[in-house]
């Protein structure tokens, strides 16, 4: 009877830990939400339903111009982050050797600087080498610097696993290097690369430390959400934290019912295959 | 000669991997690379594919000199220990990967695949992925993706270690007669004397990058060239010792004197090798009179029961013997006193630096 007791309990516990958890992740989230349709939005309880501040939110081109801007810097940050970072790891993967530990510290050495400080140093490089003014390109310069880092290590652990004498038998088999790229290789390294890219997209799109000294005059979504907090938290804060949130919801969504009705794989997992 | 290495070596940092290998492969000939692992054969065999370029030394592949050529246009084929199958298509897309390089129209391709699929018995599994198949499917799809291409050479890198016993000799059997109907070279790398036996024309005894002996099968385990490949090809009892004052016999340092088949400087020491089958046994009673010039009173330690013939373990003063026998022999048990007796000319025997004395 003990026995059966103490299991018992030990499952509420799991059961009440389980939810704590989730409330502590998503409880600001649903008060946001919550807030975001009500007319009463800094205490929506009981709300007192509107959908204005997403008219207000629509309405002002600012906001526009901003999500527009992010989108480019997120897409052009990741894009070229990705792109580095692959290639990066290959080196790091087929030819660095012995000095592979090396190459891998100096790569990833980005991450220990704050990101204040890559901002303020991209700014002066950009500006005095460069001769880059405060824009959008100068912005996805410097995002792409610790979007690279976060990028090979995301690739890196995919393409750890990739054995890299398929690349041999496809090339004995009549494929040039290049056929041997784009029929073997990209093909089951692509989770790892769209992987890289989505996470390098997210941290560019929302980056507001770096990209605050070279955007110059250029508004982002972070940016001009940070310069309205100035006259207080205004309901449209509210609706575009929402709207980004749903975005990703359903993006989580589309690619969950993807997976579960087998119309996208994601990818084939080399030790998955060795089932039998 | 079809396929020519002409002074190949490959070197990595200080090591020389394979080293001043000169050899020429036949037309239509089954060739293995015999050696223990790190003896350098499957780097050979990657040479000849391309994935390995040669520090020094030419490969000749239908008269025409490849050492410069990419694998993708040298038109050999591979199979490897891994499989290596492409993990993402599917068992026809893989067998017709190596015809879609060739750039095929696609009614030869499915032909082509078409006959592989069925000389191989893999009909009704083209539809598959590599992983929905068993280790045997896996091998002879991968042996199939080899042969499908038609290529100028199939080289294969252990192909079959990975697989159980029985289906290993199955796939011996198919893998040579395949060789044979299609009249082009296998270059067989593998460790394993057994494989090597059964199915190669020509066997070359790998050790330390250099190519110890190239010859017949029947010649390197009947007359064998070096100590190594006494050593190495067939279950030997060795013993060490120097030849007698009169040069016709060897007091071996275990302290028995074996009789030698031709005369040898007195004096010489030497080693001397006994194939575990060229050991016969009698019982020590003397019922049987048909001894030979060589006999060494042992007792049966263990008896090891392998179907068609039995092992024994023989106790012979401080050391053991190893003896194979017929099972349509006489069987003798375990602690029964025995002779063990040989004919001289069933010693292999040489120099401590493992060459045959001249």
């Amino acid at each position: 009877m003990r026995g059966t007791f103490s299991k018992i309990l030990g499952k509420y516990a799991l059961l009440a830990t389980l939810i704590i958890s989730y409330l502590f992740l998503y409880l600001p989230i649903l008060h946001i939400g919550l807030g975001s349709f009500a007319r009463n939005h800094t205490f929506p309880y009981p709300p007192r339903w509107t959908l204005d501040t997403f008219g207000r939110l629509f309405a002002n081109s600012l906001y526009q111009t901003a999500f527009f801007n992010s989108l480019v810097l997120g897409l052009g940050a990741a894009a070229l982050a990705t792109l580095l970072a692959a290639a990066a790891t290959l080196g790091l993967m087929r030819h660095a050797g012995r000095r592979a530990g090396l190459y891998l510290t100096l790569f990833v050495a980005p991450l220990f600087v704050a990101e204040v400080l890559i901002g303020i140093a991209s700014l002066i490089f950009n500006g005095l080498v460069l001769e880059l003014q405060g824009n959008l390109v100068s912005a996805i310069l410097a995002n792409a610097v610790h979007c690279f880092s976060y990028a090979l290590l995301i690739m890196a652990t995919q393409l750890y696993r990739y054995d890299w004498r398929l690349d041999d038998a496809a090339m004995v088999f009549g494929a040039s290097p290049a056929r041997t790229f784009f029929e073997v290789t990209l093909p089951l390294i692509w989770p790892g690369l769209l992987g890289a890219f989505v996470v390098t997209f997210i941290m560019a799109f929302n980056n507001l430390e770096i990209s605050f000294y070279l955007l110059g005059a250029t508004p982002t979504l972070p940016s001009v959400a940070w310069g309205a907090l100035r006259y207080g938290v205004k309901p449209e804060l509210y609706a575009l934290a929402t709207a980004v949130n749903l975005v990703v919801i359903l993006g989580l969504g589309l690619m969950f019912v993807l997976m579960l009705t087998g119309t996208a794989t994601f990818g084939h997992r080399p030790e998955r295959e060795r089932a039998v | 000669m079809y396929i020519t290495l002409d002074g190949v070596s490959r070197q990595y940092d200080s090591v020389w991997a394979v080293d001043r290998v000169t050899m020429g492969i036949g037309k239509s000939e089954f060739v293995s690379l015999l050696g223990p692992s790190g003896s350098g054969k499957t780097t050979l065999l990657r040479i000849i594919a391309g994935l390995e370029k040669p520090t020094t030394g030419r490969v000749l592949i239908d008269g025409e000199d490849v050492t410069d050529l990419p694998p993708h246009r040298r038109g050999v084929a591979m199979v490897f220990q891994e499989f290596l199958l492409f993990p993402h298509r599917t068992v026809f897309e893989n067998l017709a990967f190596p015809l879609r390089m060739l750039k095929l129209p696609a009614a030869e391709i499915t032909e082509r695949v078409a006959w592989v699929v069925g000389i191989l018995s893999l009909g009704g599994l083209e539809k598959r992925y590599p992983n929905q198949l068993s280790g045997g499917q896996q091998q002879r799809v991968a042996l199939g993706r080899g042969l499908v291409g038609r290529p100028k050479a199939l080289l294969l890198d252990e192909p079959l270690a990975n697989l159980d016993r029985e289906l290993r000799q199955e796939m011996e059997v198919e893998i040579r007669r395949h060789q044979s109907a299609l009249g082009i070279p296998f270059i067989y790398v593998t460790h394993n004397q057994e494989e090597a036996l059964s199915m190669s024309d020509r066997i070359a005894v790998v050790r330390k990058g250099r190519i110890e002996d190239f010859a017949a099968r029947t010649d390197i385990y009947d007359r064998p060239k070096t100590a190594f490949i006494a050593q190495f090809v067939g279950r030997s009892n060795r013993f060490e010792g120097t030849v007698g004052a009169g040069g016709r016999s060897v007091a071996t340092r275990c302290g028995t004197t074996l009789a030698l088949p031709a005369p040898l400087d007195p004096a010489r020491a030497v080693q001397l090798f006994i194939k575990n089958e060229k050991l016969r046994l009698a019982p020590a009673d003397g019922t049987d009179a048909s001894h030979g010039a060589n006999r060494l009173a042992c007792t049966v330690k263990d008896v090891i029961l392998r179907g068609a013939y039995a092992d024994y373990i023989l106790a012979f003063g401080d050391r053991e013997l190893n003896a194979s026998r017929p099972r349509s022999e006489r069987a003798f048990l375990s602690g029964e006193a025995v002779i063990a007796h040989l004919n001289p000319e069933d010693i292999d025997l040489y120099d401590t630096d493992g060459e045959r004395p001249s």
